[in-house]
């Protein structure tokens, strides 16, 4: 049972070895603080898409499935943005329009189909959670890596005095540009995975 | 034949569970997303007039770059305009507040409801982005074009060279709306 939690945070973990949804997971991973935001609404709608499609499993025909998980997966999106909108204008200011575009956040739809349909909601809570978390897991190690040294900072949410940047000493004055950018976000990415397989195949041997 | 129905009413009977829920939540964050974005442009105005008072705002239309203008007094006087000006970004429509003198010349400027990419065009948004182009507007002029910059500056916005361009327009256009006269037709 424990094991469809811990699956997805390393032996599936939907970015490094499931590969889906890496579209947005590059797209915002430009800052820290963006990834934790992404994070927590894509476990939000994974664990709330999960339990639905499980609970609603015999009731869905097999034909209208996928539009039928579209519209429950679309629904729980629509909530994350409003809420976001009105609570935490600045996260959503940052994240901009993929907040909207979780919706067609593979990873969702994938264990709706693969994982939700076919299990019951206890194993489907747990397989939400475990891979929203390698999700956002996955996310970090990226931002990290950019905006370190991209740009030089660590942006965090600001708590009181603190106004959530960290300035890295000397990458904050002579950054490397590029990884902050739509290319180094692919770098940083094939090396990543470059740099697991590697690992992977010594252990084999 | 059936199944197509039972199919069809159990798809509508989801949709409509959908909306409703929707409909709730909506509700329920609709009054706070207002009253927040009213709180929003009156931070955002005063943080641009400093120690002044922005006036009443005029609207100038919906489809124009300068959306509405918002004098500002010293003295029971006009010292400066606050215009609203919509500019076209990379994401969309973007808006933005800035000041400026009589002779179109610009104090401060401000980027608010966007939808740049985030880490590149979102940067805008920063105080120090602007800085490029205060000053500029009437014996200068507002740097639209990426050569106009500095060799500094521009490396710093590669990667977002449309919203700089979308920016430095509106801005652009804003001036001259101030002194092209064009404020005394919409008064009139």
């Amino acid at each position: 049972m424990l094991k469809e939690f811990t699956k997805g945070i390393i032996k599936e973990n939907p970015i490094f070895i499931i590969l889906l949804g890496l579209c947005p997971a590059l797209a915002v991973s430009t800052q820290v603080v963006n990834a934790l935001g992404m994070g927590a609404g894509v476990i939000f709608v994974l664990l709330g898409s999960n339990i639905f499609v499980s609970l609603l499993k015999d009731f869905i025909p097999e034909k209208i499935r996928i539009p039928s998980y579209i519209v429950i997966i679309a629904s729980f999106v629509t909530i994350v943005d409003l809420v976001m909108q009105a609570y935490a204008p600045a996260l959503s200011r940052n994240l901009g329009v993929f907040v909207q575009l979780i919706v067609v956040n593979c990873i969702i739809l994938g264990r709706a189909e693969a994982f939700a349909n076919k299990n019951d909601l206890s194993r489907s809570v747990l397989d939400a959670l475990g891979m929203g978390i390698g999700f956002t897991l996955g996310l970090l190690l990226i931002s990290l890596i950019r905006e370190v040294l991209g740009a030089g900072t660590i942006t965090l949410f600001p708590i009181g005095a603190f106004n959530g940047v960290i300035r890295i000493p000397v990458l904050y004055s002579a950054p490397a540009r590029v990884i902050g950018l739509a290319t180094g976000a692919l770098l940083v990415m094939g090396y990543l995975k470059a740099l697991l397989n590697w690992f992977d195949q010594r252990k084999k041997v | 034949m059936n199944s197509i129905f039972v199919s069809g009413g159990k798809l509508f009977l989801i949709c409509v569970v959908a909306a409703l829920t929707l409909g709730i939540i909506n509700a329920i964050t609709e009054p706070v997303i207002a009253e927040r974005k009213v709180l929003e442009l009156n931070m955002a105005l005063n943080s641009l007039t400093g120690e002044l008072q922005a006036a009443e705002g005029v609207i100038v239309g919906e489809e124009s770059v300068v959306r509405a203008y918002y004098p500002v007094l010293r003295a029971g006087k006009v010292d400066s305009f606050i215009l609203e000006l919509n500019g076209s970004g990379y994401g969309g429509d973007m808006k933005m507040l800035s000041r400026y003198k009589l002779n179109g010349e610009i104090i401060s400027a401000k980027l608010m409801d966007n939808l740049e990419t985030p880490g590149l065009g979102k940067k805008a948004e920063n105080p120090e982005y602007m800085k490029k182009f205060i000053g500029s507007g009437s014996s200068n002029p507002v740097p639209v074009l990426k050569s106009m910059l500095e060799q500094s500056e521009a490396e710093a916005i590669t990667g977002a060279t449309i919203t700089f361009i979308g920016v430095a327009k509106a801005l652009d256009e804003g001036s001259r709306f101030i002194t092209e006269g064009r404020l005394a037709k919409v008064k009139e």
